[in-house]
């Protein structure tokens, strides 16, 4: 009982924890500037380890997608700067060789039955290597000269005031649409529903939180491009785990892989499914990556997989599998992001980070094995 | 009359929306067997976790008291100490240590920093030969049988001044043969003087070993009975609180259906290039009958059903037809689609994702139904035939989300039997459909067993258990070696001809 009530809260107050140690230390932490910077940075590691919560709820892993994002961002960025593509062909192009990349790699996994540690392992080398053969070792811009695609918008674009409100506004009302239906339909069916009042509760904290958000964020320049990218990849995600077949077999597959394939369940397709979701998120986060850093270099995506591994594990998910939701993945992310932007903004040395980076992800595994063994 | 071993009064265990045991009184006298009865769900683990420290002291109401003083066990360690050992079906040794290493596990005999080898295998050598065990001290407990291995766990806690033995389904897993030597083992420990606490859902064996019988139902202590006292109706009638009929209460359906399921010379090798080994099996089977199949343990029985449902072996030669159509190369995605089910004898293993509510287990392989445009699922309508199912098979928790892992056996098995009914089988496929559970819950079994052939479904019934085998078939077929050894119709069935096909014994009857 203790042990479930400590899981539910210890998140959240070891955000609020991570945000008041940097904001006394340096209180421009929690200033407009460093916090619209700080989401940003938190939709890039948000969206990658969105994929990787649905690779590690079947029980496998993939440690190549810190060098695929390079990958991809550099194909991208070496096909507008230096053979003068549309941003947009660039990123399709780039796209398409991510989902080949992780078809190829899913199909390895079940058809040769090679454990995906080892294919990611290979894969992670290999992507580096491609990576640094496509950027030949050199800095490539997103864009050429001074002018704007839409590769370098990805992070650098705001939604303009009152676009920002209506977008949230509407995807309030959306929510209630929903939930307004759901409810009709569980009456429909004589079961039922959770009190009005609580169902309410929720909804205009929701709103109230993503309201207040988006008039603090247009008090610098809007609402960030790239969390718009994290919101749709995390809706579809949620949608995927919560309301598909396809998201029961996640489950299913981690929980029992042999009572899934006596199920019914087509294991094999599941989890080549799961891995080609994995490079969409990939392309996804190797585009606002490489635009964030303004150019396509070979640090672009240094380990990344890790940060999207510990954001998954912080937030509850299973590395075992078959146990994890979409809500703690985020604050998974978020507690990762404000740990590593708060470092970077007390210039503290890298050596330190690496070793603070790596204390997290030990802590946060060893908390799955200790609160997973009750 | 001096003051028992170990009494428990007034014992009542609550945990979140279950009272476990309430009020429950249990005495064991030095030098008994005494045996629990009670259904899947009765409160028998509680009641043992209670008397040997997992639950501790202070978790739970009411008082313990062993000699007649009151005690508060903490841990394990503590019950242990007050000589109570608890041997359940998992067993507590290493794999890869030998027979004496597993005896004195944790407490090697030394000679300064050092293990005392030599006095160890001498000690344990001697107290194996105490137990009449012809099992060499230096054997590697993987290498022991299954029977084996229980009785070293018993030695090893006889080793530790253990007062009071308890049992949980010792037998589970045993041959007949393992059962006796264990019971002998048993009567022996009694008349020096040892007290044992045996839970058993086989009656049979209650009878042969105990003294006293206390039957729990729902969490409550109901009767305490001397063993000349009590009769299986009796014990039954207790356990279930209320009358039973027939044990086997098979009826046959009045005219049977047309052929659901053609198997014609199949053989069947592990894999590709092995000899095969289920060879030349040809049946039919038509709806509305139930066809069992018999056997000793490795003969091939749920290799033959693993294999129909596409889960085992490589097809080397044979034709199966599923409704007329051949069935050439089975998956069992395929199979569910045509119509077959298949409930495996290890629920564990094979049939449940434990972590996850009794709702998501049901629903997992037919969630085809409720999928409606762009692969989303109809939650409200999959809860509905969830509820459908959980309340039909009466599956006992407070409700659907509850997590199919803390459920009794009984209750993970109706989750199983479930989850294949949902995807509108119309041949049932049951492994071992009523090993470990009690006998409520085996009568359901049956009961649904019959449903399902009024229904017009064709029903195969694997089980170890003849009377059981004999009691639900319509037509046995016994297999021996990976061949059929014999087909019999009911009225032929005979105890004797059956073994005797199932040992290869018997010409082929037709």
């Amino acid at each position: 009982m203790n042990a479930k009530l400590f899981k539910n809260l210890a998140m959240p107050i070891a955000l609020v924890a991570i945000c008041v140690f940097f904001a006394v230390k340096e209180p421009a932490f929690l200033g407009p500037r460093n916090l619209t910077q700080l989401i940003v940075e938190f939709s890039i590691t948000g969206t990658l380890a969105m994929g990787m919560f649905m690779i590690l709820l079947t029980g496998q892993i993939d440690l190549s997608v810190g060098s695929g994002v390079g990958l991809i961002g550099g194909i991208a960025a070496v096909l507008v700067f230096q053979h003068g593509w549309p941003a947009p062909a660039a990123m399709g192009l780039a796209f398409v060789a991510a989902l080949v990349l992780w078809t190829a790699m899913g199909t390895l996994i079940v058809r040769q039955r090679i454990p995906s540690f080892i294919i990611t392992l290979g894969g992670l080398l290999i992507f580096k290597g491609l990576f640094w053969l496509v950027i030949q070792n050199s800095t490539i811009p997103v864009s050429r000269g001074d002018e704007e695609n839409l590769y370098s918008r990805l992070t650098t674009y705001y939604l303009p005031d009152s676009i920002g409100f209506a977008l949230v506004t509407v995807v309030l009302i959306l929510l209630n649409v929903l939930e307004w239906r759901s409810r009709v339909a569980r009456t429909a069916h004589q079961i039922s529903n959770p009190p009005v009042a609580r169902t309410a509760a929720k909804w205009i904290v929701m709103a109230a939180v993503s309201l207040g958000l988006v008039y603090f964020f247009n008090h610098f320049r809007g609402v960030p491009l790239s969390l718009l990218v994290l919101a749709g990849t995390a809706g579809v995600v949620y949608f995927l785990t919560q309301h598909t077949p396809f998201g029961r077999y996640l489950y299913a597959i981690g929980g029992n892989e042999e009572a899934a394939v006596l199920s019914g369940i087509a294991v094999n397709r599941v989890l080549v499914g799961a891995y080609v979701l994995m490079g969409v998120t990939v392309a996804l986060t190797g585009f606002m990556t490489t635009a964030y850093s303004g150019a396509s270099t070979t640090t672009v995506g240094d380990l990344m997989e890790l940060d999207a591994i510990a954001a998954c594990v912080i937030g509850g998910t299973a590395l075992k599998g078959g146990r994890g939701t979409v809500w703690g993945v985020i604050f998974g992310a978020l507690i990762m992001t404000a740990l590593l932007n708060g470092m970077t903004l007390l210039a503290v040395s890298p050596e330190i980070k690496f070793i603070a980076r790596g204390g997290v992800l030990t802590l946060a595994v060893w908390m799955d094995v200790k609160l997973g063994r009750q | 009359m001096s003051a028992p071993l170990l009494e428990a009064r007034n014992l009542t265990k609550r945990f979140p929306g279950v009272t476990a045991l309430r009020d429950v009184a249990f005495d064991l006298r030095a030098g008994e067997v005494h045996a629990l009865c009670g259904e899947n769900g009765a409160g028998k683990s509680t009641l043992i976790k209670l008397l040997s420290g997992i639950h501790p002291h202070g978790s739970y109401e009411g008082e313990l008291l062993v000699d007649g003083g009151s005690v508060a066990f903490h841990s394990i360690r503590d019950a242990e100490a007050a000589g109570i050992a608890v041997i359940t079906q998992e067993f507590a040794l290493v794999d890869e240590l030998s027979v004496a290493e597993n005896i004195f596990l944790g407490r090697a005999p030394r000679r300064g920093l050092r293990v005392d080898w030599l006095g160890m295998h001498q000690r344990a050598t001697a107290l194996l030969a105490d137990f009449g065990l012809a099992i060499a001290p230096a054997t590697l407990v993987r290498d022991l049988g299954i029977g084996q291995k229980q009785l070293v766990e018993i030695v090893r806690a006889m080793d530790k001044k253990t007062r009071v033995l308890v049992l949980d389904e010792p037998t589970a897993a045993l041959t007949e043969q393992e059962v006796a030597v264990l019971l002998d083992h048993l009567r022996r420990l009694r008349a020096q003087g040892t007290a044992c606490i045996y839970i058993s859902h086989k009656l049979d064996e209650v009878f042969a070993i105990a003294d006293r019988i206390t039957v729990l139902r729902d969490g409550a202590s109901v009767t305490t009975l001397a063993i000349r006292e009590a009769s299986v109706p009796l014990l039954i009638q207790h356990m279930v609180g209320r009358e039973l009929g027939d044990l086997f209460p098979r009826r046959p359906a009045f005219a049977l259906d047309e052929v659901q399921l053609s198997v014609r010379g199949l053989q069947v090798a592990p894999s590709r290039h092995a000899p095969p080994f289920l060879r030349d099996i040809t049946f039919e089977l038509r709806g509305g009958e139930v066809l069992g199949f018999g056997g000793l343990m490795g003969a091939g029985r749920s290799e033959l059903l693993l294999h129909l449902f596409g889960a085992w072996g490589h097809r080397a030669a044979g034709d199966v037809t599923l409704h007329g159509k051949s069935f050439s190369d089975p998956t069992p995605r395929a199979a569910i689609a045509g119509g077959l089910a298949l409930v495996t004898e290890d629920r564990k293993r094979y049939g449940l994702v434990l972590d996850q509510p009794i709702g998501f287990n049901l629903s997992l392989s037919s969630l085809a139904q409720f999928t409606r445009t762009a692969a989303r699922l109809d939650l409200p309508a999959e809860h509905v035939c969830n509820q459908r199912f959980f309340e039909s098979l009466r599956v006992k928790a407070p409700d659907q989300r509850a997590r199919v892992g803390g459920l009794s056996g009984g209750n993970q098995q109706k989750v199983v039997l479930g989850k294949s009914l949902m995807t509108e089988p119309t041949v049932v496929m049951l492994d071992e459909p009523t090993r470990g559970i009690d006998v409520g819950a085996k009568l359901e079994v049956y009961e649904l067993i019959n449903r399902l052939t009024t229904a017009g479904k064709a029903v195969i019934l694997v089980s170890s258990e003849l009377p059981e085998l004999m009691g639900m078939s319509d037509r046995i077929i016994m297999l021996h070696e990976g061949k059929i050894g014999g087909e019999f119709a009911r009225a032929d069935f005979a105890q004797e001809k059956l073994l005797a096909a199932a040992m290869g014994h018997a010409a082929r009857a037709a």
